[in-house]
């Protein structure tokens, strides 16, 4: 949604300078025209291969198999061809598939799951180490980190083979002498490695923000009686909703979208979205059906970035009445 | 128990009073919710901290363990077999994982080529941004926020999502299997870092600092190399490494339109976790870390101080 907004407001752009050409104006006109020749290769590079896409895989799946989708139309196994006129057939057979369905259900459990779970550790992690201002609190903030420097394919296949039966997971409760379940190839596993690799950026942000909270602020509320656990809930907390909602929010996204996760961890089916996207596209030839799950995706996105601009006006708003 | 000590440590310092058991602080620096502050512990109160402290012991450790067990495991693997024993270290420890990896003309031929096309992906993707974020974060003009934001389209849509809407379209394009296909796609994920980060750099560039260099009778053209570019690089560094990683460990979409003509290293890493022996794909996993370790090592003061952070506040 966001790619569509920047075109109609970019095309219009380069336009401008032209008319007016003599002084003032025209040093403007000219100011103007340079910045836009300079910002336009990467908006171009956005247009051409997000924008164009999107818009086409949303065509594609509505049912116009023209254009620039006809090579995929060709290569394609089945699609549904609806002589130009828009159809939803092609979403009314995806949602009657019950593989589908349950990647779906999976699709948003993990989401929400990995939202929550790795904002609330993020959190728990960013505020212990702000408020016990010790050493070993940085050092767990720094542990926090290390996802970031692993790559996601070597962490995903790090965390199957820890949680299998032959992983430490079985090992250590075989030692114990209780059979755990191993999480890999199960959904539990998938969550696993989400918070795993989602952590990094949700304690870098998190810990950013409290660390913008003025501890004179805090020692203010402390003197005027309030409790720590008082002083985190009134202060901190409303001070650090925009990264807070950062964070949800491209984690929710990141994880919608992933691949790498599901597909090293997870089991064959039921899957992630990102998975069945795969292997629907390249491995059954599919492409219109992908790309309608693409839309399903994107959807769920757009959801996701409601929250995002909700929250942030939310935010605005309280902060007005805060200050006013 | 170096959590107590720590704790101790940071009452001392005037930040915690939630936290605190040791001795000294059993004195009252407690408040409650009612301002009923100073006075002495219960032994209740006291029992109940230190089960918190107990507890906390329990997260940190569980938290660790979560991050970093599965990393050790894998290390270990690389150097060792463990067959059928059911024990957590290893019993016979050797390096034929590693010789067997790089026997492989495939693995090592896959090396390069990733190195490849994060090189060329992170030239064009500078030579495309680093003037748009020039522009982002030193001149005025109507649409740059526009543009900001609209630049951000390739970050908000589900990465596969997106990169099978690209696919069809590099069917269209006969870039499907091709090299600047795979380029293209490592592209669109550096863009934003490369705009956000070098923008902010040159935003914080101070407007009389290039006044002074213009009085002393520098040109536009001067005043850029000598003070602009120079104080703009550290960001501009920062920006570059994250791409080239990026790019280096880009998997999904590489996967998605190179293969099988081009495995880059993440992408062989698909399909030799079920075609090689453990060992050598923990070998392989390792190789494949350490240029993200050094690099990110070089730039982790960065990233800790907040220039990640800050990349999301440029107005």
């Amino acid at each position: 949604m966001t790619s569509t907004v920047a075109t109609k407001e970019t095309t219009p752009g380069p336009a401008a300078p032209t008319p007016v050409a003599r002084g003032a104006a025209g040093r403007t006109a000219k100011r103007i025209g340079l910045g836009w020749l300079m910002v336009s290769p990467p908006v171009l590079v956005v247009i051409v291969f997000v924008g164009i896409p999107v818009v086409g895989g949303i065509a594609f799946a509505v049912g116009y198999t023209g254009g620039p989708n006809s090579f995929a139309t060709l290569l394609a196994t089945s699609v549904l061809q609806n002589d130009g006129s828009p159809t939803l057939d092609v979403f009314k057979n995806l949602f009657k598939d019950q593989l589908f369905l349950s990647d779906l259900w999976v699709t948003i459990i993990v989401t929400a799951v990995t939202v929550v779970v790795a904002t609330l550790l993020a959190w728990a992690i960013a505020l212990y180490a702000r408020l016990s201002g010790s050493r070993w609190g940085s050092i767990l903030t720094g542990v926090a980190i290390i996802p970031l420097f692993i790559p996601v394919v070597i962490g995903a296949y790090a965390i199957r083979n820890f949680y299998m039966n032959t992983g430490f997971w079985g090992i250590a409760g075989h030692m114990v002498g209780i059979t755990l379940p191993p999480l890999s190839y199960h959904t539990s596993g998938i969550i696993v490695g989400q918070v795993w690799t989602s952590l990094p950026f949700a304690v870098l942000l998190i810990s950013s923000g409290l660390a913008g909270v003025p501890d004179a602020l805090v020692d203010a509320a402390r003197d005027a009686g309030a409790s720590t656990t008082r002083a985190v809930w009134s202060i901190m907390v409303p001070m650090c909703t925009v990264p807070t909602v950062i964070v949800a929010t491209f984690t929710g996204v990141g994880v919608l979208g992933s691949f790498t996760v599901p597909f090293m961890i997870g089991p064959t089916a039921p899957t992630m979205l990102g998975v069945q996207l795969y292997t629907t596209y390249n491995a059954y030839g599919r492409p219109q059906d992908a790309q309608a799950m693409a839309v399903v995706m994107f959807a769920l996105a757009i959801l996701i970035g409601w929250a995002y601009v909700w929250a942030n006006a939310r935010q605005a708003k309280t902060s007005t009445v805060m200050t006013g | 128990m170096t959590i107590a000590k720590s704790a101790a440590g940071g009452a001392a310092a005037g930040v915690s009073t939630l936290v605190t058991d040791a001795p000294d602080a059993a004195l009252p620096v407690e408040k409650t919710d009612l301002g009923a502050s100073k006075r002495m512990l219960t032994p209740r109160e006291r029992r109940w901290r230190i089960v918190g402290k107990v507890i906390g012991a329990i997260a940190s450790i569980l938290l660790v363990l979560f991050i970093i067990g599965p990393l050790i495991w894998l290390a270990m693997s690389a150097f060792s077999t463990r067959g059928q024993s059911r024990s957590l270290l290893p019993q016979n420890w050797t390096l034929s994982g590693w010789s067997q990896v790089f026997q492989q003309p495939d693995l090592l031929h896959s090396f390069w080529l990733s190195l490849e096309f994060a090189v060329s992906a992170v030239v064009v993707s500078s030579l495309i941004c680093l003037p748009a974020a020039y522009a982002i974060g030193r001149r005025r003009f109507p649409g740059r926020r526009v543009v900001l934001i609209g630049l951000f389209a390739t970050n908000a849509f589900p990465k596969m999502g997106l990169f099978t809407s690209i696919a069809t379209l590099f069917y269209f394009l006969h870039l499907m299997g091709t090299g600047p296909g795979v380029v293209i796609i490592q592209l669109l994920g550096t863009i934003v870092v490369m705009v956000w980060l070098p923008a902010a750099a040159f935003a914080s560039v101070s407007p009389s600092l290039l006044d002074a260099a213009r009085d002393a009778g520098a040109g536009t053209l001067r005043t850029f190399r000598q003070v602009t570019l120079p104080m703009a690089l550290p960001g501009i560094g920062v920006a570059l490494i994250l791409a080239f990683l990026a790019c280096f460990d880009e998997a999904q979409g590489t996967y998605l339109v190179g293969s099988p003509n081009y495995l880059t290293m993440p992408t062989v890493m698909y399909s030799l976790v079920d075609n090689y022996p453990e060992q050598a794909a923990a070998v392989f996993a390792i190789v494949l870390t350490i240029p993200s370790v050094l690099l990110l090592l070089v730039v982790r003061k960065h990233i800790l101080g907040g220039h990640l952070a800050e990349g999301f506040q440029i107005k």
